[in-house]
């Protein structure tokens, strides 16, 4: 009957987590970076930030605060606002060395033009410290990036993507690059062109041919470069629009659209003519010139070929979505330079050293393709359940797996490359059966996608004390005469209430806690779906919801006075738990 | 061969797309502006302890039997204040017939009480908590936002539930039948 009184002219409000976004990331090893951004018509106060650090011993120092908008309160006086993006700065001490991550909880207030303010809200990130292996190779960066999108869509706020993994990011676009040179329609070139770069007729030294070769390849790069530094401040121009899940989908679309361009699906480049045209002006340099050679390599950048536009439109995309210009040039830059690496080699070999084209290549275009098609997944990722998000990652692990020949039998005589991708494609059928049976059996961590079945598991196993579920008045009779003489806890719960999983996190798993639970018996009322017998429980008990814990003594009578309603922490709810033993008698 | 492999391909992303597209319609539609209040919401805004400006307890069962209008709000909160003056003169007009209002802060002592004198406000004023505000979003208040008003009748129903600033002459409206 209530709802006659939701109004259908509500304005549209939106949660605090989706009007205010929250991100935190390392800037370096005494700061860290916490950004948010405000949804249009929504704002912040600048004076009502609070961070705070864990674990113990690791200090927040005075946080940066840009300067905000001036406002005149009436009752304040002078108040600052914040609209759009805003980045704050927070240093800290790290304490004793050797802590791998940081909690970061910052309470902020805000409020909505409507005429509405959010209550303070508590936004959470870890902040991993754990260092980067170095020395990795570019194809062990390639798959880290590939990690690195799980993690990120694991939760959105915290860690993106590449959360102080600046030289991680580097490298694997560095990767990627030496991976470009290998597609169909790059690799056939290198010789075309390192004939051109080292000119005609006269034989030029190895020294000489390298440095020609060096020279085009860094034009090359800082083409890409600008390209990447301009996507990155398009992003940070547009990074209001980069938060609606209309313009993600958009981008994701885009990426599929561009994996199907890698699979073969259709050809991406640019239109001929206007690549004849560029072809044209380069060939105006005469080869065996530096100078002539930098701008040959500046121009070769923009004349894209099928099997390049695709991966390095998905790469500005990203880069763009990152919204980090500094990022954005560098990884660029270091991509070219991969690009570059088979032409350097055969400079400095004069020709001797040169991978032989075959239909290999091919299976690196579909990996770039693949690649794409698991950004697309990453970019929705904070929009959809993780249920999906798992169900979109064991679909494209799946199916690589199937092109990978995972379940074909192997030939005789197969060689290494065959017995390699079978291992590849089974390692990735495994992943994705991981994900779909995590997926369908309530998996909730993107990390840990079968957690949900060691949960059941430890929840019968001795050092958890198991909460029995109850579902309606009768049960709740049935299982505290069951419990014959026991203590009865009752814990009222369900999936959107917040400081029901606080309890369970923080609480309930204390050593103490769980001391005192081996003496009750445990019940709990999901109530998430909040059906008849739900409501009738509740009401039975005069609560309307969780969060809420009710004892009961042995004749089933509710223990008046010890209600636990909300978050308590562990201290108090020892406390509380005595006094429900103490009724014991 | 190849057609096919695209195909698949495209067939996931758009049902990859599909969900997300249906996901964003269904949390916009029950999304966090008022949802339905489950029953016994008044029960457990009478009986909940809310901690006063001088450091004790209340709960606003004392007040049960009169037509209450229990506002959640702020000092910090614009909107809040802005509707308050038009409280404190409802208070006065219609407090002998059994009007009463009880403000219930989610803000700091020092500045409630600032402000409880500046405004001249003549009903009580409570701090809430964390507790305080799981009750407020249970009420149907998902999002937690302030200004929050209740319009509890003298037996008890939940008469209203008004999300952001209320004016005057709306509330009045509401009230005035209850008397």
């Amino acid at each position: 009957m209530l709802c006659g009184f939701a109004r259908a002219a509500e304005p549209e409000l939106l949660e605090p987590d989706q009007a205010f976004r929250f991100a935190a990331r390392l800037k370096d090893a005494r700061s860290i970076e916490v950004s948010y951004q405000i949804a249009p018509g929504y704002y912040m106060y600048r004076d009502r930030f609070r961070f705070t650090l864990g674990p113990a011993g690791v200090k927040p120092g005075e946080p940066q605060l840009p300067a905000g908008k001036k406002h005149r309160d009436e009752f304040f006086g002078e108040v600052e606002t914040y609209r759009g993006s805003l980045s704050i700065l927070l240093p800290f001490e790290p304490g004793e060395t050797g802590v791998p991550a940081i909690q970061l909880a910052a309470v902020s207030q805000g409020c909505a033009d409507i005429g509405v303010c959010y209550v303070p809200h508590e936004q959470k990130a870890e902040l991993r410290l754990a260092s980067l292996s170095t020395g990795a190779t570019p194809s062990d960066a390639a798959s880290g990036v590939l990690f690195g999108m799980g993690l990120g869509a694991d939760d959105a706020r915290v860690a993106r993507v590449f959360e102080g993994g600046f030289w991680l990011a580097i490298a694997s676009f560095f990767g990627f690059g030496l991976l470009l040179s290998f597609t169909p329609c790059v690799l056939p070139m290198v010789p075309i062109v390192s004939g051109v770069i080292i000119g005609t007729g006269q034989p030029v030294t190895k020294a000489r041919g390298f440095l020609l070769a060096a020279v085009y390849v860094l034009g090359m790069a800082m083409t890409y470069a600008v390209a990447g530094v301009a996507a990155g401040l398009s992003g940070a121009m547009l990074s209001m629009a980069l938060q609606n899940p209309w313009v993600l989908g958009a981008f994701a679309a885009v990426f599929v659209a561009l994996a199907l361009a890698m699979f073969g699906f259709y050809e991406l480049q640019l239109p001929v003519a206007l690549q004849s045209r560029l072809a044209d002006v380069s060939n105006r340099f005469h080869g065996g010139h530096t100078a002539g050679m930098f701008v040959m390599g500046v121009l070769s950048a923009l004349i894209l070929g099928p099997c390049v536009a695709a991966p390095l439109a998905g790469a500005l995309l990203y880069i763009g979505q990152s919204r980090d210009v500094v990022l954005g040039g560098s990884a660029l830059f270091a991509m070219a330079l991969g690009m570059g690496v088979p032409l350097l080699a055969v400079g400095a070999s004069a020709g001797a050293l040169m991978p032989k084209a075959g239909p290999w290549m091919e299976t690196v275009k579909r990996f770039f393709g693949t690649v794409l098609l698991g950004m697309a997944i990453y970019l929705v990722s904070p929009f959809i359940p993780v249920s999906v998000q798992m169900v979109l990652w064991a679909a494209l692990l799946m199916l690589t797996a199937i092109y990978l020949r995972a379940i074909d039998p192997l030939p005789a005589g197969a060689h290494g490359f065959q017995r390699f991708s079978k291992g590849m494609g089974i390692i990735a059928l495994v992943a994705g059966l991981a994900y779909l049976v995590g997926a369908l059996s309530g998996g909730r961590d993107i990390l840990q996608p079968l957690a949900g079945l060691r949960v059941t598991a430890s929840g019968t196993a001795p050092s958890e004390a198991p909460f029995q579920r109850i579902n309606n008045s009768a049960e709740l009779d049935d299982r505290i005469q069951a419990a014959a003489g026991r203590t009865v806890m009752l814990d009222f719960y369900a999936d959107w209430c917040v400081s029901c999983k606080e309890m369970e996190r923080y609480t309930f798993s204390d050593e103490r806690v769980q001391a005192r639970f081996r003496e009750m018996t445990l019940l709990q009322a999901d109530v998430t779906a909040n059906n008849a017998e739900h409501a009738a429980l509740l009401r039975r008990l005069r609560l309307f919801g969780p969060p809420g814990i009710v004892f009961f003594d042995r004749e089933g009578r509710e223990i008046q006075g010890l209600r636990v309603i909300g978050f308590q922490p562990a201290d108090r709810f020892v406390a509380v738990l005595d006094q429900a033993l103490s009724f014991r008698r | 061969m190849k057609a096919r492999t695209a195909m698949l391909f495209a067939v996931v992303a758009g049902l990859s797309a599909a969900a997300g597209v249906a996901y964003h319609l269904w949390s916009r539609g029950s999304g966090a502006g008022l949802a339905m209040a489950p029953d016994g919401v008044v029960e457990r805004v009478l009986s909940a302890r809310v901690a006063d400006v001088k450091g004790g307890t209340q709960s606003l069962e004392q007040w049960r039997g009169q037509v209450l209008v229990v506002n959640y709000w702020a000092t910090w909160c614009a909107p809040c204040r802005e509707e308050i003056p038009g409280f404190v003169r409802l208070q006065e007009r219609y407090g002998s017939r059994g009007l009463q209002f009880v403000g219930i802060a989610i803000d700091q002592p020092d500045k409630v009480a600032e402000f409880a004198i500046e405004f001249r406000i003549n009903y009580p004023l409570l701090l809430g908590g964390l507790d305080t505000i799981e009750l407020l979003r249970q009420a149907g208040n998902r999002a937690g936002v302030l200004p929050y008003t209740l319009v509890i009748d003298r037996k008890g129903n939940l008469v209203s539930r008004e999300q952001g600033g209320l004016k005057e002459a709306k509330l009045e409206r509401i009230i005035q039948p209850l008397l």
